[in-house]
């Protein structure tokens, strides 16, 4: 328990400091800006109780927030990614259900499984995100643009982040 | 009382999201306004001190151009002061008055967080007010404008970058004065557009752009850019894209402005609206 709280604290500095430092400098045309961080919300296990699950989106996106300097908005997006995530989970279980003791990772239940969930999960939070950012209807079209192909460039982050994960 | 507990036990998750999600709703009305600043107070903790290291990386890396700008930025004032002096030798002034003409106070800085990939874009500036920043004081670049200040704590400073959707600003053409409101429409980062320029002006592609120093922030005859492209559209005005002289990628050096006679312009303008 505490060994896999200390693992999930561990990979949460990580993905914070890869999106800090790394994904928010990444300033392509204004249309590609891949959020990594949303896949700590992704990677905790299935038995979280759904509380904790929004107390960790929520301090998430706050951290998150306070180096991008943009209050308010990746908390509220990464809270509704947290929120749906148990209906998602749900709505694709996989044939035996899920484990009780492992975590959702590509090495346990498969790449095609893995891909499905993160690609709703990131999208859920992108779409969120980018509207409410714009906050506004005018361009709905090119603010949809903008969240599907940074969406894309996540997903593929997160699945090559995953990958090498799963090597080790 | 019964049905009550029930109702909590079972949409507890709905409560817990939904309190969660007001909270971050009111960060982003407090937090995000053009001239709130309830956040920038607590700049000086953690996030800055990390914000400090990346930009001294990076400024260190593009240290060759950075040089080759200030250079040339040099040698053009050199020959603002060649002009000057050279109508006033041979003549002797005494001037008392310590801010004799002067109405413009330049400090200098560096950018130490910046953005273009947002939709309202801001960065942030390590000066504060211990150096004199005040709210509403204008930034330039040696190439032209950057922004408005917005917030101050004691060593830092917010401003609002051109690139945000809620940055307006008064310009002009420098050849023949006719001035209409600049704006960004989140496209771009290299464009903005010119709006109410209307159509019987003579206006050609490569016409250099400038503030018009209305609004007694930015000083008069400030660069913006230069004409990329025009439109006739249906309307009585022109649709003008006006590519930005400064590289807001590359900004790290620049300017912060105040305005010594702002005070007695904006009392005076106030008192006969």
């Amino acid at each position: 328990m505490i060994n896999s709280i200390l693992r999930y604290s561990l990979i949460a500095i990580v993905l914070i400091l890869l999106q800090v430092l790394l994904f928010n400098n990444i300033q392509f045309s204004g249309y590609i800006n891949p959020y990594v961080y949303i896949m700590i919300i992704l990677l905790l296990p299935s038995v979280i109780p759904p509380w904790a699950l929004l107390l960790v989106a929520f301090f998430t996106g706050l951290t998150v927030d306070l180096f991008s300097g943009t209050p308010g908005m990746h908390t509220s997006a990464t809270l509704v990614a947290g929120f749906s995530r148990p209906y998602i989970l749900r709505f694709i279980s996989p044939r035996d259900g899920y484990e009780s003791g492992s975590e959702l990772s590509m090495e346990v239940y498969g790449f095609r499984w893995f891909m499905i969930y993160t690609s709703i999960v990131v999208l859920v939070h992108h779409l969120t995100l980018f509207y409410i950012e714009v906050f506004r209807f005018a361009d709905f079209f090119r603010t949809l643009l903008r969240a599907l192909l940074s969406s894309a460039f996540t997903i593929g982050f997160i699945l090559l982040i995953e990958y090498y994960r799963k090597r080790r | 009382m019964r049905n009550l507990l029930n109702f909590l036990v079972r949409y507890n998750n709905l409560i817990v999201f939904l309190i969660l999600e007001s909270i971050a709703f009111y960060l982003l009305s407090t937090g995000n306004n053009y001239h709130n600043s309830r956040l920038v107070k607590g700049l000086n903790g953690i996030t800055r001190g990390v914000e400090e290291r990346v930009s001294n990386t990076t400024v260190y890396l593009r240290l060759r151009e950075i040089n080759s700008e200030l250079a040339s930025e040099n040698s053009r004032l050199k020959n603002m002061i060649g002009k000057l002096s050279s109508g006033r030798e041979g003549r002797v002034t005494t001037v008392r008055d310590t801010t004799f003409g002067q109405q413009y106070q330049f400090t200098s800085g560096r950018v130490i967080n910046n953005s273009v990939n947002k939709q309202k874009n801001y960065f942030t500036l390590n000066r504060g007010t211990n150096q004199g920043i005040q709210v509403d004081m204008a930034v330039i670049s040696s190439q032209g404008v950057a922004g408005v200040i917005v917030g101050c704590s004691q060593n830092f400073s917010r401003a609002i970058s051109v690139l945000n959707l809620d940055f307006r600003l008064s310009a002009r053409f420098r050849s023949n004065g006719y001035f209409g409101s600049l704006s960004w429409d989140g496209r771009n980062y290299r464009e903005v557009t010119l709006n109410e320029i209307p159509q019987h002006v003579n206006v050609s592609l490569g016409d250099t752009i400038e503030t018009t120093g209305y609004s007694a922030i930015f000083p008069e005859g400030t660069m913006v850019g230069t004409v990329s492209s025009l439109k006739k559209t249906g309307s009585d005005f022109y649709k003008i894209t006006i590519r930005l002289s400064t590289d807001f990628k590359k900004l790290s050096y620049i300017d912060i402005v105040g305005n010594l006679k702002k005070t007695e312009q904006t009392v005076l303008e106030n008192s006969y609206q």
